[in-house]
């Protein structure tokens, strides 16, 4: 069991889209061992995704929380929170909702704690106003490993060895309106009521930047690829995480999968039976995360989208958003 | 044999955002103020029910019972009515002052809904639906193995129980009604999410406000660490709702009245978020045991300064101050602290996160509460 000391600044950014447009956002970003005097270089520098926080079962985590301000809007000292979305049995105080326990102002530092104990795919986000800030992009992915990994030196999803597997992708799935970004940004309100995306996205990437790689230097907010490579036969792990406000429906043409986990629980009955089950179709709500195995068929590329084809553009214009592509190589 | 009588009337909803809404609803009483949802309908397993419906509506009115099977109406299965060729109801209906009586025996234990069949696309979002709980034939709150929701050995032994219906309302097509105007459901634009037919933070008030006269269900979900707390869903709007309790997953044990059980093979499973489709009901356990911390047990960060922290919202919150269960501790000043014991608050809400809001204002809508208790009273979180 390690002790994991991590630091987050919620701050602002921009996000590019593939049809040249940007967009404002809120956001984390990693601070973990910067020193104080240069924390502040680190405004304007939220990344959507927020940074991945991977821990394994037992691990104690002190998240803390730095309130960096919002530098393209000085006039909004909105606080901030981290919650753990799906932490069982957790406590106000780490739970980080505002109306409940603390939040953060500008300038003002927190530290969560946590000691997880059940594996699995999980979330994290802002819950302060949630729907805004959660929508500006407040957002972050979230995997707890189990023992297992440790005890046979293999992966797996859950404490249960036909969880295994060789490779895996974090599908994380959410919308974005124009709207409010840029009402937030020139300082006006939005009627969240009249919510009503135009980009859809994979790991904060619209397609075809979703399956470019991570450190691609045109995205310098938008750290996370999701392009899937694995090699024939290999076993495959995909985190579906839906922290949109929309139901999304997943297909991969050509590659059916087996679900074995839903809300970081491993799919077992009250008394160990397996309800684990195949689909081609994986129909998903906001708040919920999927954990998904394939094997990789012969070698060739494999199309994952949105079975709502309309979320398939960018604005409106085809092929973009909800699309990713699984590559598979030849076995080495 | 269980005898409801239910008015069909008109009135007024409040949301906190201080609008007002006229609606129909289901009144228990001639007398009686409408309300919204209908009144719970809480039977037996086996048991005849007889449902009398006194429709004061210049419409025809009807009640349709999904998940119910053999339902009659003078003694003949219930039908479609048509007019003209046109189809009126999906059941037998009242005419403008006129009533039907409904009689079905209850077969299956579990959560159903009950809704109009007469214009339901109308009528449903004016606010004709209700709940309906079916108990187990052996159900016996007295003795702990038998105060289960589908009966003895099917592991949903339970010590407290909430119903949670959830609705929308368009306040564009409420005003068509009521002024006689015609309204194009395909434009239907919800404004207001609704749990027990309020909006956050009305849901998180008790039941039978004064001020609420038409809208008498609380759904403030009262607990103490450990036990077990049986949450049924009602998805009564036309929309999805992604509902999310803090604190922890619960455990789905039935769904549309029926135990998730294939022979001695369990269904049953934990999520931490339930999608919850239009007409589908869900029955879960929820249980929170907490992480064990005490003063004694204190917890390995040091808790800082609150004048420093951002304490609740725009000037009011529901923490303590402290980080233990039962403790009270310093709430900076300026802000009002609406805890009572030291108890623990942990949101249950939509993550379709535009419906916890009241017309696009955050805090509203599709949002309560569960509050955890050092001690509470057994009569606290009982379904009548």
């Amino acid at each position: 069991m390690a002790i994991i000391e991590k630091r987050f600044g919620a701050t602002d950014g921009w996000v590019n889209m593939p049809d040249g447009t940007s967009h404002y956002t809120f956001g984390f970003v990693d601070i973990t061992g910067i020193p104080e005097k240069q924390i502040f270089e680190y405004r304007g520098k939220a990344t959507l995704l927020a940074p991945l926080l991977e821990v394994y079962q037992g691990d104690e985590v002190y998240l803390t929380l730095t309130n960096l301000g919002l530098p393209s809007r000085p006039d909004l000292d909105d606080t901030h929170t981290i919650h753990w979305h799906g932490f069982p049995n957790q406590i106000p105080l780490w739970d980080g909702v505002p109306e409940a326990s603390i939040s953060v102002p500008v300038g003002r530092d927190f530290t969560y704690y946590y000691k997880p104990l059940d594996p699995g795919t999980y979330m994290y986000h802002c819950h302060f106003e949630p729907v805004e800030h959660i929508q500006m992009g407040m957002v972050g992915p979230l995997i707890v490993r189990p023992q297992l990994e440790k005890d046979l030196g293999r992966k797996f999803a859950y404490n249960d060895e036909s969880t295994e597997f060789e490779r895996e992708v974090l599908i994380f799935l959410t919308e974005l309106d124009a709207e409010p970004h840029y009402l937030v940004a020139n300082v006006q309100e939005f009627d969240w009521t009249e919510y009503s995306p135009e980009y859809w996205l994979i790991s904060g990437r619209s397609y075809p930047d979703t399956v470019k790689p991570g450190n691609e230097p045109t995205l310098p907010l938008q750290p996370f690829s999701s392009l899937i490579e694995a090699c024939e036969g290999e076993k495959v792990l995909l985190r579906f995480i839906n922290l949109g406000f929309q139901e999304h429906s997943i297909q991969i043409l050509g590659v059916p999968f087996k679900v074995v986990g839903q809300d970081a629980q491993q799919l077992r009955g009250y008394h160990g039976e397996d309800i684990s089950y195949w689909r081609n179709t994986l129909y998903i709500g906001a708040g919920q995360t999927v954990d998904a195995i394939f094997t990789a068929p012969r070698l060739g590329i494999y199309p994952l989208y949105s079975r709502n084809h309309h979320k398939n553009t960018i604005a409106g214009i085809s092929f973009g958003g909800m699309i990713t592509e699984v590559r598979v190589l030849p076995a080495p | 044999m269980s005898l409801i009588n239910l008015w069909v009337k008109d009135g007024y909803l409040s949301t906190p955002d201080g609008n007002s809404i006229y609606f129909w609803g289901f009144s228990k009483s001639e007398n009686g103020p409408a309300q919204l949802p209908g009144p719970h309908m809480v039977v037996t397993q086996g048991e005849t029910v007889t449902v009398n419906l006194y429709n004061t509506l210049s419409e025809p009115v009807s009640i349709s019972f999904p998940g119910q099977t053999g339902v009659t109406v003078e003694g003949q299965p219930v039908q479609p009515q048509y007019s003209a060729g046109r189809l009126v109801s999906f059941v037998n209906h009242a005419e403008p002052g006129d009533m039907v009586s409904y009689t079905f025996t209850a077969t299956h234990p579990g959560t159903f809904i009950y809704e109009s069949g007469t214009n339901p696309h109308v009528q449903i979002p004016m606010g004709l639906y209700g709940g309906m709980v079916v108990r187990p034939a052996d159900y016996d709150p007295n003795v702990k193995e038998y105060k289960t929701a589908y009966g003895t050995g099917t592991d949903t032994e339970f010590d407290r129980e909430y119903l949670l219906i959830m609705g929308e309302i368009d306040p564009d097509l409420h005003q068509a009604v009521e002024e006689g105007r015609s309204y194009l459901i395909s434009k239907y634009m919800p404004r207001y999410w609704t749990l027990n037919g309020r909006c956050a933070p009305d849901t998180m008030l008790m039941d039978n406000m004064d001020h609420l006269p038409h809208q008498p269900y609380s759904s403030m979900i009262m607990a103490q660490p450990g036990e077990k707390v049986l949450i049924r869903y009602i998805g009564a709007g036309i929309g999805n709702h992604s509902l999310h309790p803090h604190g922890n997953h619960t455990r789905i044990v039935g769904m549309d009245g029926r135990l998730l059980r294939n022979g001695n093979v369990d269904l049953s499973y934990k999520r931490f978020t339930v999608l919850v489709g239009p007409g589908q009901t869900y029955d879960q356990i929820y249980q929170w045991d907490g992480l064990g911390y005490t003063p004694e047990n204190p917890i390995p960060i040091t808790l800082p300064n609150l004048r420093n922290m951002g304490i609740g919202n725009v000037g009011w919150t529901m923490w303590s101050g402290s980080p233990y269960l039962g403790v009270k501790g310093d709430i900076p000043k300026g802000v009002t602290s609406f805890n009572e014991f030291g108890e623990y608050y942990f949101m249950l809400h939509s993550h379709k996160e535009p419906q916890i809001t009241n017309w696009g204002e955050f805090p509203g809508g599709m949002m309560t509460m569960i509050a955890i208790y050092p001690s509470l009273s057994p009569d606290v979180g009982i379904l009548t």
